[in-house]
Order: C-alpha cells, then structure tokens, then sequence
C-alpha cells in the first residue's frame, strides 16, 4: 500500500487491516492483520461492535509484536457479507 | 563467459516486483501512543468535498473529535453496503475512541486521513499524496498509524 509506506517511510510505524492479504503482501506493506472479511468491512460486520473491537484491538497489538517486516498476522474473525 | 543471450530479454509472463522493505520499530508500549486512522475507503465527513469516482488522488482530514455520524464514503470501487450502514467498518473511530477511553491507547490522534484507493495515479499516490500525508501525521505528533485498505 503505498500511503501505508510513504508514512512508514516517514518515520511513523504502521499496520493495515486487509481484506485481501496476498495483494497488500505484493505491495510492500511492513506490517498486516487479516481478519476474514471482505473487502468493505475490513474493521468487521457493520454494527457488530464485538468483532470490530476485537479487530481493532488485536491489530493495534501486532502493530507491536510483529518483529519481521511484511508479516501478516491471521484474525479469527470471519464476517460473510450477505449480497 | 556471459550468460546473457539477447539483451533486455523479458519473460511474457507478467511478474510483479515488490518494493523494497520499508521500516520504523516500534519504541513505545501501546498504551503511550497517539494513533491515527487512515483508509483508502474513500471515507470522509459529510460536509466535505465528494472524491471524484473515476479517480482521485486527493486525501480528506477527518478530526478526531469528528462523531461518527456526520462521516460517509465516496468510493467507486468497492461494495459500499456494509460502509454505509456502519463506518466503523472500514474506520473504526469509535472503537478507537473507547479504546482510548478504556487506556488500551494514549489517544485517537487529532488528524485521521481518507482517501480513494483502489487504482487512480500511482505516481501522484507515491510522489505526492502518501508524503503529504506522513507530513502532516508528523506534525501533528502521531505515534502510530492503523489503515485500512485492500
């Protein structure tokens, strides 16, 4: 993501919340939280405050526990849009 | 012995490159740190300037003591539904703001950034747009920075 390392770049750590890890992988990003989600409610399901804070949280703490640059860490939280 | 054959030769299969790595350690526990949100979902508040769907470059600030209610999203790109019932599914400013409340974080940083992400001119995103942003993150202070995007 390239907003995501421009700011890293500065001198700012950075973690990003994907929908679609592989493509943010490919990018460069230093550090990524993977929920399953899709793309559109990469925070969790609209209204489900649980699961949104539980994201929020535990991608704020790999913000500081992931060591290796690029590291994606899996969340156990899957949210399946209804289309 | 030179072992290239023709010169600026390439393979017709397409591979990407990833660019090289990019990396600020982390120097203070989390519960000292100002964090801002970012997202490229195209998230901005209601009484702002619309991004142009067919591409944009340009970024909106959100402040931190925006309520959620008076935020929306402009973004061609992706399905808009679960956004538009709850923002905080893509920029979690509420949750962020309780976790502030709650100690897990110093602070929501005074200036959150959106903006359209998903194709528009990568060259403005790189040379222009992402610095820009980092500019203003530093000088406001911030600590850290979570994103959504992809």
């Amino acid at each position: 993501m390239i907003v995501q390392r421009a700011i890293e770049e500065a001198g700012i750590p950075t973690i990003i919340i994907a929908a679609l890890p592989p493509v943010v992988r490919q990018s460069g990003s230093p550090r990524v939280s993977a929920p399953l989600v899709p793309m559109g409610a990469n925070a969790g399901a609209p209204n489900d405050k649980e699961m949104q804070t539980a994201i929020t949280k535990e991608s704020l703490e790999a913000l500081v526990s992931i060591q290796t640059p690029g590291r994606i860490v899996n969340l156990p939280y899957e949210y399946v849009a209804e289309i | 012995m030179s072992l290239t054959v023709l010169k600026g030769l390439q393979s017709e299969i397409f591979v990407p490159n990833t660019p090289p790595v990019v990396w600020t350690p982390v120097t203070k526990p989390l519960n000292e740190m100002v964090v801002a949100l970012a997202t490229a979902a195209g998230v901005h508040l209601k009484s702002d300037k619309r991004f142009n769907l067919a591409g944009d470059t340009s970024f909106r600030v959100v402040p931190g003591d925006a309520p959620s209610s008076e935020l929306m999203v402009s973004h061609g790109g992706y399905d808009n539904a679960d956004v538009n019932k709850d923002i905080n599914c893509m920029f979690p400013i509420d949750r962020m703001k309780e976790l502030a409340q709650e100690g897990v974080i110093k602070a929501l940083a005074p200036v959150n950034f959106g903006f359209m992400g998903g194709g528009g001119d990568v060259k403005v995103f790189t040379e222009e747009t992402g610095p820009q942003i980092a500019q203003q993150l530093k000088e406001e202070g911030v600590d850290a920075v979570l994103l959504t995007a992809g």
